[in-house]
């Protein structure tokens, strides 16, 4: 067989599939109008809320019940039973979450989630409903101190792949301080690394560094307030959105947020 | 946070994880199989342009990884994890599994399909009764590697959130760190047991079968 003909038809499959890909994946080209997206839940019975289950207190798994739980997990049954459906959780990795929820994954983002310019961009966010710090944690027996990111330069730094504590360092690297970031996918191996002197420090939410307080000797050198917390689903779908924000709205006016707050935070 | 013994652990991991990764093994190795079969016959039998085709394809699955198969298919498509797993490592395997079929084809000697035609008998009879039945035979050992393959690569699912042995280990390990050894060792032994067995016998024991029965050459 002729090699050259050979050559030239793997380079037109090749090209087809990554010409399918570029016209996928440009904004613009592909415009779906608004679409009611909760007649659709309400036929299924389930509302599908995507989130990363290894970030305690907001998302947990239990291995005995087979179930997921934590304080983003009640809210997103609030969701659920507001439109009278099932809650369905899809967990998956936590920087998949937003593509996900832009192609159709999941109709909802509830993982503990801060307003960034970035996701913006790409997905519609709710009111907030959780305010919390970020803190910078190291070893009980370490004796390092720093005053802003950029004293961690020469240090091996964790965070969770995708958060905005991540991008919060990379921007610091970005500025010129010499931090080894290493990302997680999991927040769990991040402290099992701590722990073990693999890494000098990780940044993540306070209340996660509190769950894992319990577990290993550790201390916080570092704290700066981060944006609010608030659930994402797509900008195609704006009676979602509504009936996200009026669950939110009722939680916080009828004392129910305040109790789930209590639930998972309350020391 | 609770305690958990050794039995409790690998009872959780069986029977939160282990259907989705006998599940998706099925799935992959069966759509492989359908797809590395028809693809096989395509690069023996069929004309040189749809042959080319096939080829691009082998190349193209076999050139990518496949968790980057999976990922591609979970956040462009909308596709559920495990539909998504699935897909990819069919695709990825029937890639291979072409591979094992031709090969198996092609060492079903000349002279067989000589002596065929001499009886009367046309290309696809002698491909459907002559050569087939034989390849199968001999693509067995090739097929268990892919087997033992398939299996493990089941374990990338769990990176894209399908409920396997992987991710099932992985909430043990959130709920008690001190679980990471244990867990990991646990489905260590229980990849082991799932392909040792099948790759011991497809592999070795199958292959001196073939030999006594005359097939698969002196390897």
């Amino acid at each position: 067989m002729s090699s050259s003909r050979q050559t030239v038809l793997v380079y037109l499959v090749i090209g087809l599939i990554i010409g399918f890909g570029i016209g996928f994946f440009t904004p613009g080209l592909i415009q779906p109008g608004e679409v009611n997206l909760v007649p659709s839940i309400q036929a299924r019975g389930t509302l599908i809320v995507g989130t990363e289950a290894g970030y305690p207190p907001f998302e947990m798994y239990n291995t005995t019940t087979a179930e997921y739980y934590g304080f983003d997990i009640d809210i997103a049954q609030l969701i659920a039973d507001e439109l009278g459906v099932d809650l369905v959780i899809q967990d998956m990795p936590f920087d998949s979450l937003i593509a996900a929820c832009k192609a159709g994954n999941v109709d909802m983002l509830a993982a503990a989630m801060d307003l960034s310019a970035e996701r913006a961009r790409e997905l519609a966010f709710s009111d907030p409903y959780l305010q919390t710090n970020q803190v910078m944690v190291v070893n009980g027996s370490s004796t390092l101190e720093i005053d802003e990111l950029a004293d961690l330069a020469g240090y091996e730094v964790g965070a969770q792949t995708g958060t905005v504590q991540a991008a919060d360092i990379q921007a610091a690297i970005d500025a010129g301080a010499a931090i080894v970031l290493s990302t997680y996918a999991s927040v769990a191996q991040m402290f099992i690394d701590l722990d073990s002197g693999g890494l000098d420090a990780v940044f993540v939410d306070e209340p996660v560094y509190e769950v894992y307080a319990e577990l290993y000797t550790l201390r916080t050198i570092y704290t700066v307030r981060a944006a609010p917390m608030v659930l994402y689903c797509r900008y195609e779908n704006p009676d979602l959105l509504a009936v996200i924000n009026d669950v939110l709205g009722d939680a916080f006016a009828d004392g129910t947020m305040a109790n789930l707050v209590d639930t998972w935070f309350g020391g | 946070m609770q305690e958990r013994d050794l039995p409790s652990l690998l009872v959780f991991i069986i029977t939160a994880g282990l259907p989705a990764t006998l599940l998706l093994s099925v799935v992959g190795l069966g759509m492989g199989f359908l797809i590395g079969v028809a693809l096989a016959l395509i690069r023996v039998y069929a004309e040189e342009d749809i042959s080319l085709l096939a080829q691009a394809y082998e190349n193209l699955f076999r050139g990518v990884p496949v968790l980057v198969l999976m990922l591609l298919f979970l956040v462009s498509t909308g596709w559920p994890a495990f539909f998504s797993a699935g897909l990819a490592l069919g695709l990825r395997s029937g890639a291979y599994q072409s591979q094992i079929v031709r090969g198996a084809i092609l060492s079903v000697s000349e002279s067989q399909m000589i002596a065929a035609y001499s009886i009367g008998m046309n290309r696809m009879q002698t491909a459907r009764h002559i050569v087939l039945p034989q390849a199968f035979r001999l693509a067995l050992p090739g097929w268990s590697n892919e087997y033992a393959v398939v299996t493990k690569d089941t374990a990338w699912a769990g990176a894209i959130g399908v409920l396997d042995m992987v991710k099932a280990s992985d909430y043990l390990v959130f709920e008690d760190p001190v679980l990471f050894l244990p867990a990991i060792l646990a489905i260590t032994l229980i990849y082991f047991v799932l392909t040792y067995p099948i790759t011991r016998y497809a592999g070795e024991v199958m292959s001196k079968r073939l030999r006594s029965l005359g097939l698969g050459g002196d390897y």
